[in-house]
């Protein structure tokens, strides 16, 4: 299973207000740990994960982003060529919630696939001063077409889930990953080329 | 024996004890065959084995196919090849796709009850429903063979090599008998043909083995010559009936299926009114606009309609019912119950738009670049010269140079000024006639006609002054006149401007991209295009170094959904316009001497080791932002004038210590391996904090109700510089360098690092607007959720949440009311007091906390550039100049493709072609993922040209179709009423195959039809348009055209200028309607030409071989043209009743 061959790369973003938990997702994700210390991220950050969704073994290339307004100049440069978008927000922050609108629009504005899966995700479940209630995630969600899941990346409760619904939702929309692939270069000079290029191909 | 065969291939020869095992069996003669398979058994094997594969074994009957199913159904094909001996055959079966089962019950239980007496026991046979179906006599498009055969299911035997070809008889009678042993095996009773002679001749002959003792034999016969005797019906039913061989009383009365065509070439009131564009004139003459060159030529040079042929069909007459004999006939085109239309389109009909786009997208097949192009052309010691004089002495020249003024007479001051001046060429030489360039350059910066401040000086202090003011005042008369036209806008312009990666139609790249086009279709191609690129090139440069915004290019930073010629055009124009700032106005960024000199006492109050901490910080940022290409760095950068300040001199020293640290670390921190040793420089330089008592500067704005934690003074935002504007392809550089990092916990760092020039620069700005201000202070501003204050029931709060209710709280508190909040913000200001950063911010060493320490109190203004637009100027412009002809011409590819498609919007919407809309949804569709596919691919733009041409060839189609028909000399009163089935009639015709006229002759549009033949043939033979023949064609429409002639053989025989057999040219005196004897008499000439085409299907159930036999259907086809005529005769025969 080791040589499984990879059937695509995804470009996968996460976004949403300062400290609301977006990288200590991704580590979460990626790494299976937890840094109550994890730095406030500048600009852009980025890893990779080999996830296996229903068979089907893809490389996910994560972009982290930075929350704060003035980054916004910044970051959605990077939008370019997602076919996955994590919105996050955070439970005990009604503030962050009531942001994420403004992220959407920054996302329709950006990003250049139409039909980019969008997944919201509500972190922090592990405080006890709720601010958004599970209801109004899931009119947000159900408002903008999202998918929508409550996570922890502290306890890890529904990280994983989330990622693995996102890809399997972009894998079943065929037209979203198959048809870049094919106009899409593979990365000359090795695998390391390929991996850091914003594209993606099929391998 | 089939079995055997087929699993011949399967066994292996080592298989000697199965085959033992056969021969136990007794099967002796299977053996044999196995062992020792000839060319011939093999050849049948493999036969039966595709028909096993294609499930065609023991084939169950269809039903016949519903009326003309064989041209509106689709028909699949299926192949294999097959070798008997070294004869290579493909097998091909052929085959209506039949609908749902239900239906096809239906009509089998029709057929049946006619078929009782052919078939007891089993179903009638597909073979004998075909042959006998009347709903599909004369199929408008399917294959030959189903044309003539009727059949709606088959295979054929086909040589692979057009050389090898079967042309003895004996030859042709061993593969059919061959292949009726296969068919036989399989119990396939698909008929089975083989081809015969040569590929073009479609002569076939054919076999099929009917279940239930009979067998169909399919012969063909075709001739150039058909003797006069069996030119017409009549004689056509004797050879039938003699082929059938029963001459006795009884026979059933034949029943017959006649089809004439007639070819109508001569458009004589439509004739194609087209003429190609004469683009010479529209160029080289002065009094065209300078708008000419954002014309597209656009439609076709020869009429794209070529003919239009009208077949009269008499279906399923009995033979007794008609005559048609050497004498006589009674196939009166005007009587005939079906009549049919089809347009024989023009092959190739030279469409101007796909000639002009085409000849342009062939250039990106050229490797030259532009330099070598350009020697060419250029005399050997101007080349020379070239190499000695800056290029931007020629732009100037060319810039400066009135273009009215060179364009008649070449005097000798003019000749000498442009070999001087244009290096690369001598006028003679120069591709593109120098009017015509100065034209276009007007067409493309319609700016450079104004006399402007900038230019002036510049031109006059250039080593070639040869501008006149008064010329360069009347180059800018017409300046009015070099606004394109107004782009028509639709919701097709609209969408395009959405979808599709290319530029604005009014922007400079668009004009550049239809401007090379129409240098390259006029003035030699490549040659003329490497010439206008070089100019273009050198007006960049020109503009770039004399502070010139491009026009006709959005200010912004590049807009990533435009091509990338453009974003790069859009760079420049940031660059143009940040260097216009940062130089003239005294305002920008930059340690650059001038500032330096200008603001003496902002730089007192910088402490000179900290600015070289500042240096090396952006060191870091700005190299590593751009990708680690250092080299340049030196080259273009200027941010080592600062030691050119007296106030620094002392620091230079160490500075230069420092960057020689800073580039070691840089380079070993793009490998990922160095994080301490940043870490320890960061550490000396944090003892350079700023000091509190430099006067504030760079304030953007107050920030309301926010104060400094430490003073209590008003926190301001400070102005910052903008993030560099980036065009495409530097993103995904910058993202891949990013990328490359790797995910390790360095590398994260290492990235956060190379960002975080942005985050230093706001910072130090801030420290310069916010004079003893702390991290706290910006953090509130710039991230305030990491601030955290204590909350009214006692837990940690990020400060927006405490904003955000508070307002919730106050709902009247608006941030106007100064006043009224003084008391409320003081206590605001305490409560801020009260917080502090949020955990990930106190972690000691992280990246917010080091940059802070070593950000310097520096306004924005005075900092070292985040965009160097010297550099990225530079950048731009070597791009655009390293770039061969091939790859310009690529590049721009998406704006032509944009410019042709509203091109043919435009028409199609004025010529009102059907379908319009979807074709040219299509069309912007197939474009904007075209313009949006990387990399460009030269194939995928010739396919996209192609389409072009096609929507380009059916708008001019439709014009020309509907300017035949609606000609005003078809207009007679009759007609009246009748535009809008005319109009239908025209769209049908242009949208299928083969449209069927209503109401044949006399409805609306066959009377068009007749008229256009009428026409036609009175040119034809010389006979002028007069009074006459008009009251004749009005009294022809009058009366109904049912009588039948009953004295025809009067008519006269004058006309003979028909062409082939005896049997056309009779046709054509014969088919003379009656009515019009007189008039045709004084006339004398026939309404229709001689048929071109005769078709007649002749069918009859008739027992063969012996009058005992069945009763089976028996069909011949015959199709007689000018030098090609064909029998195709299916003759049934009772195998078991001999």
């Amino acid at each position: 299973m080791e040589e499984q061959e990879i059937l695509t790369t995804l470009k996968i973003l996460i976004i949403g207000e300062s400290g609301v938990g977006k990288s200590s997702l991704l580590l979460r994700f990626t790494d299976d740990t937890f840094d109550p210390e994890q730095a406030a991220t500048i600009g852009v950050d980025f890893k990779v994960k080999t996830l296996t969704v229903d068979g089907n073994r893809t490389k996910l290339a994560i972009w982290d982003t930075a929350g704060q307004e003035r980054f916004r100049t910044l970051t959605p440069s990077y939008y370019r060529g997602a076919q996955g978008v994590i919105l996050v927000y955070d439970v005990s922050s009604k503030q962050s919630f009531n942001k994420l609108d403004a992220w959407l629009n920054e996302l329709e504005t950006f990003s250049t696939k139409q039909d980019m899966v969008k997944m919201l995700v509500g972190n922090k479940i592990d405080r006890s001063n709720h601010e958004v209630s599970k209801e109004e995630g899931l009119k947000f969600a159900r408002k903008h077409h999202m998918l929508f899941i409550e996570a922890s990346a502290k306890t890890n409760d529904g990280v994983q889930c989330a990622f693995e619904e996102l890809v399997e939702k972009i894998i079943q929309t065929p037209g979203l990953w198959e048809t870049s692939g094919k106009t899409i270069r593979p990365g000359q000079g090795g695998a390391d080329v390929s991996q850091g290029q914003s594209c993606y191909c099929v391998i | 024996m089939a079995t055997s065969h087929r699993n011949r291939d399967k066994m292996s020869t080592n298989s000697r004890d199965s085959m033992i095992s056969v021969e136990d069996e007794a099967d002796v003669f299977e053996i044999t065959d196995f062992t020792t398979a000839s060319d011939w058994e093999r050849f049948i094997a493999r036969l039966e084995e595709i028909l096993h594969e294609w499930k065609l074994v023991n084939h169950k009957p269809h039903p016949p196919a519903m009326k003309d199913q064989y041209s509106t159904g689709s028909w699949a094909e299926k192949s294999e090849e097959v070798i008997f001996a070294d004869f290579r055959f493909t097998f091909t079966y052929m085959y209506l796709k039949t609908g749902e089962e239900t239906n096809s019950e239906v009509g089998k239980q029709d057929r049946k009850g006619e078929d009782e007496d052919v078939d007891e026991d089993h179903r009638t046979p597909t073979v004998f429903l075909d042959l006998m179906n009347f709903d599909n006599d004369f199929p408008s498009r399917t294959h030959f063979l189903c044309r003539w055969y009727g059949l709606q299911e088959f295979l054929t035997l086909t040589p692979v090599s057009e050389k090898q070809c079967i042309d003895s008889e004996s030859r042709a009678k061993l593969l059919l008998s061959s292949a009726s042993i296969a068919l036989g095996n399989s119990a396939c009773g698909i008929p089975l043909f083989v081809q015969l002679q040569s590929r073009w001749r479609k002569l076939f002959t054919g076999t099929s083995l009917v279940n239930g003792g009979a067998t169909v034999e399919f012969e063909m016969s075709h001739l150039k010559r058909l003797p006069s005797q069996f030119c017409h019906l009549a004689g056509l039913l004797d050879v039938f009936k003699s082929k059938l061989g029963c001459t006795y009383i009884s026979m059933p009365p034949v029943s017959v299926s006649v089809r004439f065509t007639y070819i109508l070439a001569d458009w004589i009131h439509g004739s194609w009114p087209q003429i190609p564009p004469d683009f010479s004139s529209s160029f080289c003459d002065g009094e065209v606009g300078y708008g000419e060159i954002d014309f597209l030529p656009f439609g076709a040079c020869l009429d794209p309609i070529n003919e239009l042929h009208l077949s009269c069909t008499w279906p399923c007459l009995s033979e007794d019912m008609i005559v048609e004999n050497s004498l006589y006939s009674d196939l009166d085109p005007l009587q005939a119950p079906l009549w049919s239309v089809r347009l024989q389109m023009t092959d190739n009909p030279q469409c101007l738009l796909g000639d002009f786009l085409n000849d342009f997208l062939k250039l990106s097949e050229r490797q030259e670049s532009t330099e070598e192009v350009l020697k060419k052309v250029m005399p050997e010691a101007d080349a020379d010269r070239d190499k000695q004089n800056p290029e931007i002495s020629h732009v100037l020249q060319r810039l400066t140079e009135p273009v009215p003024a060179l364009s008649s007479v070449p005097s000798l001051g003019n000749v000498v000024s442009s070999a001087s001046a244009k290096i690369t060429f001598r006028p003679e030489d120069a591709p593109i006639p120098d009017e015509l360039l100065g034209k276009i350059l007007i067409y493309l910066f319609p700016d450079a006609k104004t006399p402007n401040a900038v230019h002036e000086g510049k031109v006059n202090s250039s080593a070639k002054p040869s501008s006149d003011p008064a010329q360069s005042a009347s180059a800018t008369d017409s300046g009015s006149e070099t606004k394109a036209p107004a782009e028509h806008v639709s919701d097709i312009a609209a969408e395009l401007n959405k979808k599709l990666k290319s530029s604005p139609t009014d922007s400079l790249t668009h004009k550049l991209s239809l401007a090379l086009c129409h240098v390259n279709h006029q003035f030699g191609g490549l040659l003329a295009v490497a010439h206008l690129w070089q100019e273009f090139i050198l007006e960049m440069r020109f503009r770039w170094e004399n502070k010139i915004l491009l026009c006709g290019i959005e200010k912004g930073a590049p807009n990533l959904g435009s091509c990338i010629v453009h974003q790069k055009l859009q760079m420049l124009n940031c660059c143009i316009e940040c260097k216009i700032k940062r130089e003239s106005s005294g305002f920008g960024y930059g340690p650059d001497s001038l500032n330096a000199h200008n603001t003496p006492s902002d730089a007192l109050l910088e402490s000179t080791s900290a600015s070289s901490t500042q240096n090396s910080l952006h060191k870091v940022g700005s190299i590593a932002s751009s990708s680690g290409d250092d080299e340049d760095d030196e080259f273009f950068e200027c941010e080592d004038d600062e030691n050119e300040n007296p106030n620094e001199e002392q620091a230079t020293a160490q500075k230069i210590s420092v960057e020689a640290q800073e580039n070691a670390r840089v380079k070993k921190a793009s490998k990922s391996s160095a994080e301490d040793e940043v870490l320890s420089t960061k550490s000396d330089v944090s003892q350079y904090q700023d000091s509190q008592t430099h006067r504030p500067e760079g304030r953007m704005v107050s920030m309301k109700n926010y104060f400094l934690l430490c003073t209590g003074e008003q926190l301001y935002i400070p102005i910052t510089q903008e993030p560099s504007p980036m065009t495409e392809d530097m993103l995904e550089e910058h993202a891949e360098v990013l990328a490359k990092l790797g995910t390790t916990a360095e590398g994260s760092q290492i990235r956060a690092r190379m960002q975080s020039a942005c985050l230093v620069s706001d910072m130090e700005s801030f420290k310069a607007a916010n004079p003893g201000c702390i991290l706290e202070d910006f953090v509130r501003w710039y991230s305030p959720r990491d601030y955290i204050v204590v909350g009214e029931n006692g837990e940690d709060v990020p400060m927006d949440e405490v904003e955000a209710r508070s307002k919730v709280e106050d709902p009247d508190m608006k941030e106007g009311d100064n006043v009224e909040t003084e008391s409320g913000e003081r206590v605001k200001m305490t409560k801020a007091l009260q917080g502090r950063l949020s955990q990930r911010m106190q972690i000691p060493g992280n990246m917010w906390v080091e940059a802070w320490q070593s950000a310097r109190a520096v306004p924005a203004r005075r900092q070292k550039r985040l965009f160097d637009d010297t550099r990225e100027a530079e950048k731009v412009l070597h791009y655009l100049s390293s770039m061969r002809p091939a790859e310009v011409v690529l590049h721009l590819m998406p704006n032509i493709v944009h410019a042709a498609v509203s091109k043919v919007a435009g028409e199609a919407a004025a010529a009102l072609v059907p379908n319009a809309r979807s074709m040219l949804d299509q069309l912007v569709s197939r474009a904007a993922t075209l313009t949006r596919s990387f990399p460009l691919d030269r194939n995928k733009y010739r396919e996209m040209l192609r389409l072009l041409e096609l929507a380009e060839t059916i708008s001019a189609r439709t014009t020309s179709l509907r300017s035949k028909f609606t000609s005003n000399h078809l207009a007679s009163p009759a007609q009246e009423g009748k535009e809008e089935e005319i109009e239908g009639f025209v769209t049908s015709l242009l949208t299928q195959g083969e449209v069927s006229v209503r109401g044949g002759a006399c409805g609306p549009a066959g009377a068009v039809i007749h008229k256009m033949f009428i026409a036609a043939q009175r040119s034809n033979n010389m006979i002028m348009d007069d009074e006459e023949s008009s009251d004749f064609l009005d009294s022809l429409y009058k009366k109904p055209l049912s009588r039948h002639g009953s004295d025809r053989r009067t008519s006269s025989s004058s006309n003979n200028s028909g062409t082939g057999s005896t049997g056309t040219r009779k046709n054509s005196d014969l088919s003379v309607p009656s009515p019009t004897q007189e008039v045709r008499s004084s006339a004398s000439c026939a309404d229709f030409p001689p048929a071109s085409v005769r078709e007649y299907i002749l069918r009859a159930m008739v027992p063969r071989p012996a009058p005992y036999s069945k009763v089976l259907p028996q069909r011949m086809y015959c199709m007689l043209t000018d030098g090609d005529n064909r029998l195709a005769g299916a003759f049934t025969s009772d195998s078991t009743f001999q």
